[in-house]
């Protein structure tokens, strides 16, 4: 093998193979002389201890290369199983919700998934969780990708990577008109409601820093507490909330939303950090979903003229992944 | 009631065949589940209790007593955070609580098999020892099979517990009873006391008729 | 996140949050313990009296309490029970901390159903032959109960109670599902904060286990100082 290449090849090879051996010897032994040592050892072994040298470099060329190999890993995984492990609220309408009359998740969220499991080739699978436990299930790795209301904050860079963003919205806080509150100051020492392990908690206490806050563990049990006066506010993403209050019906005369919002949310779709591959995957299917109207036109089929948000316009393209502090 | 006709099927299998299995028959394949899976843990766990090796005896002492300090749903949490990085695999919500329940259930159990084992004649180690069984074999052939029948209204209750534990899935977003009544009732908002009280009903029905068996079954044990 | 790091959850605001969420859980206890013990040693005189009415009373009130689970319990009292209420007691009790109200409320009751059982066999475990020769001197039942039975009752009941008391200290931990801020919901509060949840749980599980010993010490003491008696 050694005689069949060509000169200059031969010189690299020999120059890494004698720095190959160098380490293999400093770890484990000298294997050339075992080899020669051995009875059992195949002749070719013993004729060209070379051989051995190749074999080192070989091994290490591959262990180089293994990292390369984790990065492309997820996008192989899920093609391997075939789908697309989805992480959604299903509590949150219109994102996700479940459809009473089907009893399946449905939502822009998961519209968004099923587009990325086409491009991927796979089965969407949808996996209902709560919203405390979004990011722990994307990091333990039961989730492949999280379309779960999920806001793109700087903190979070830290521990997951964003998609594009999907989705740009606030938080507001939805009061009871017989409270008389009409502005945020106004809630200092009050109650608010809201849901676990989201950033409406830490929001609303910046905004209001003498407020008192409860939460649940899904937003419409929060919403629920509003309505029995457990509370004067519901603080939640603005889309959400709008739901709520579209709702309502007849008793929305006695909510308001308040018009200042406490945030703003930019919603991303959710992955692990070190999967560049899926992650570009991802923006490029969003990025095709928003060049052929797709996108917009799933704005409108859950957020637009004919819902109960009736949103006339959109005010944001899928086109960034940058978030403003 | 228009309620019931409404959420019916919800209620009681939760989104399948269109999702995963929930609701009632939820509840009851995870409690039932975990109550078996966790009798062979109990079995194991409490022979090591009355084993006569103090290595064996005071480390497995330890756990139980831990676990037992422990709530349940701090164990839950455990599972749910770390039992993926320990198996290297993904779990969901119902492994798990499956997970969770058989670790506790299997610490409650020592003790019981623990009671059940004392609880058989000392006569019946001595003629066992003199018919020249080894320990194993007088476990395995003598003393086991009496403790777990006296057990068994012990192990009726036990089952009784765990199906109501099975309703902390509720946290970790499970689709079991509870989870389902609560996502109802956030829909329909105007009959909370109908719907928790068709949940607490069920829940009733089912532990209360399970409990009466356990009696029975000891009252005949006892006879 | 490959270094556990305890400090960040043992300083500032977050130990503050949970040393708070302990108090509470604390606090939940102990006024749980004091009404549920009188509660539960009312029922079971109930169901050990003679009159029919008070013992169906009695047997119903354990059975059901004892066949639901605690989580239903309290979603049903912080949820479905106030919705019954005139608006005015329905207003103070949401402005007078509803969720740790109602906690109390589900806790006390489970909790009485399952020491009322204990005391029920703790009374029942005092031969009849005391009962009846305190009748013969001529106290009435309540009297020949609390003179004569129950402080005997109570050193063969005092081991199971304590059992509760360690039942009732775990449960508290199941009140974050209505809001109530003790230990467990300040522990999720800590660990959304700061995505470390090894440290989050090891210390709210040494919190849980630090007192969960100390009862189960008490137990064992108790039983060294006061063991049952052969009659």
């Amino acid at each position: 093998m050694v005689q069949a290449t060509s000169a200059s090849v031969r010189k690299k090879f020999f120059i890494r193979v004698q720095r190959a051996f160098m380490v293999r010897r400093l770890c484990a032994g000298n294997i050339v002389r075992k080899a020669e040592a051995s009875v059992d050892t195949p002749a070719f072994v013993i004729q060209f201890p070379a051989m051995i040298r190749i074999t080192a470099l070989v091994s290490l060329f591959t262990l180089s290369l293994a990292p390369a190999a984790a990065q492309a890993d997820q996008i192989a995984d899920i093609r391997k199983n075939g789908e697309l492990v989805c992480g959604v609220l299903g509590t949150d309408e219109p994102e996700s919700f479940v459809d009473p009359k089907t009893r399946k998740i449905i939502g822009y969220d998961v519209d968004l998934c099923e587009a990325i499991a086409r491009k991927l080739g796979v089965k969407p699978q949808i996996k209902q969780l709560s919203v405390a436990a979004r990011i722990p299930e994307l990091l333990q790795g039961r989730v492949d990708i999280l379309a779960a209301s999920l806001t793109h904050t700087k903190e979070r860079e830290a521990v997951i990577a964003f998609s594009l963003t999907t989705f740009v919205t606030g938080q507001r806080v939805m009061v009871r008109r017989d409270s008389g509150i009409q502005s945020l100051a106004q809630l200092a020492g009050k109650k608010v409601v809201t849901v676990k392990g989201g950033t409406q908690e830490p929001n609303v206490r910046k905004a209001v820093p003498r407020v008192e806050v409860v939460t649940f563990e899904t937003a419409p049990q929060a919403f629920v507490a509003l309505q029995q006066r457990k509370a004067v506010g519901f603080v939640n993403d603005e889309v959400s909330l709008l739901d709520a209050y579209a709702k309502l019906g007849a008793a929305q005369k006695d909510y308001a939303v308040l018009p200042d919002s406490i945030s703003t949310e930019a919603l991303a779709l959710g992955l692990r950090k070190n999967e560049p591959a899926l992650k570009s995957l991802v923006d490029e299917t969003l990025r095709e979903l928003e060049k052929s109207g797709a996108a917009e036109k799933l704005f409108f089929k859950w957020f637009g003229p004919g819902t109960r948000l009736n949103f006339q316009k959109r005010n944001f393209k899928l086109e960034t992944d940058r978030i403003t502090e | 009631m228009e309620l019931l006709e409404n959420y019916w099927l919800y209620f009681l299998v939760g989104q399948f065949p269109n999702g995963p299995l929930g609701g009632l028959a939820l509840t009851i394949l995870l409690g039932a589940g975990a109550l078996l899976l966790a009798m062979p843990l109990g079995v194991l766990l409490g022979l090591a209790r009355v084993s006569h090796s103090r290595w064996l005896r005071w480390p497995v002492t330890a756990l139980v007593y831990v676990v037992r300090g422990t709530p349940l749903l701090m164990v839950v949490f455990w599972a749910y955070f770390f039992l993926p990085s320990l198996t290297g695999q993904k779990t969901g919500q119902f492994a798990t609580m499956l997970a969770a329940l058989v670790i506790f259930n299997g610490a409650y159990l020592a003790e019981i098999v623990r009671a059940g084992i004392q609880g058989v004649p000392r006569g019946q180690w001595e003629s066992a020892q003199s018919l020249g069984l080894r320990y194993v074999s007088t476990m395995r052939r003598v003393i086991l099979p009496q403790a777990l029948r006296n057990m068994l209204p012990s192990l009726v209750n036990q089952f009784v517990t765990t199906l109501k534990e099975t309703s902390l899935g509720y946290i970790i977003g499970l689709s079991e009873v509870s989870f389902i009544a609560s996502q109802i009732n956030n829909q329909v908002l105007t009959q909370p006391l109908a719907i928790y009280g068709i949940a607490a009903l069920t829940y009733f029905l089912i532990c209360f008729g399970l409990s009466r068996l356990s009696y029975s079954l000891e009252a005949r044990l006892n006879a | 996140m490959s270094q556990f790091d305890f400090s960040v959850v043992l300083t500032g605001e977050f130990r503050h949050w949970l040393v708070s969420g302990f108090l509470l859980s604390l606090k939940l206890t102990g006024i749980t313990w004091l009404l549920a013990l009188p509660l539960g040693s009312g029922i079971a005189l109930c169901r050990l009296s003679s009159v029919t009415a008070l013992r169906w009373f009695g047997a119903t009130f354990v059975e059901v309490i004892r066949n639901i689970p605690l989580l239903m319990h309290l979603l049903f009292w912080y949820f479905a029970v106030p919705e019954l209420l005139p608006w005015p007691a329905r207003d103070w009790l949401n402005t007078h901390g509803a969720e740790s109200i109602c906690a109390v409320i589900a806790l006390t009751l489970y909790t009485a159903a399952y020491m009322a059982e204990d005391v029920r066999s703790g009374i029942r475990a005092v031969p009849a032959t005391q009962l009846e020769a305190a009748r013969a001197l001529g106290f009435g039942f309540l009297a020949s109960m609390r003179r004569i039975v129950l402080p005997q009752a109570i050193r063969i009941t005092v081991p199971p109670l304590i059992s509760q008391t360690l039942s009732l200290w775990k449960n508290t931990s199941i009140a974050t599902v209505i809001g109530t801020a003790e230990l467990m919901y300040q522990a999720q509060r800590v660990e959304t904060a700061t995505f470390r949840g090894v440290e989050t749980f090891v210390v709210t599980t040494v919190a849980y286990l630090s007192v969960s010993l100390l009862i189960t010490a008490g137990a064992v003491w108790y039983q060294r100082r006061f063991p049952v008696r052969a009659s």
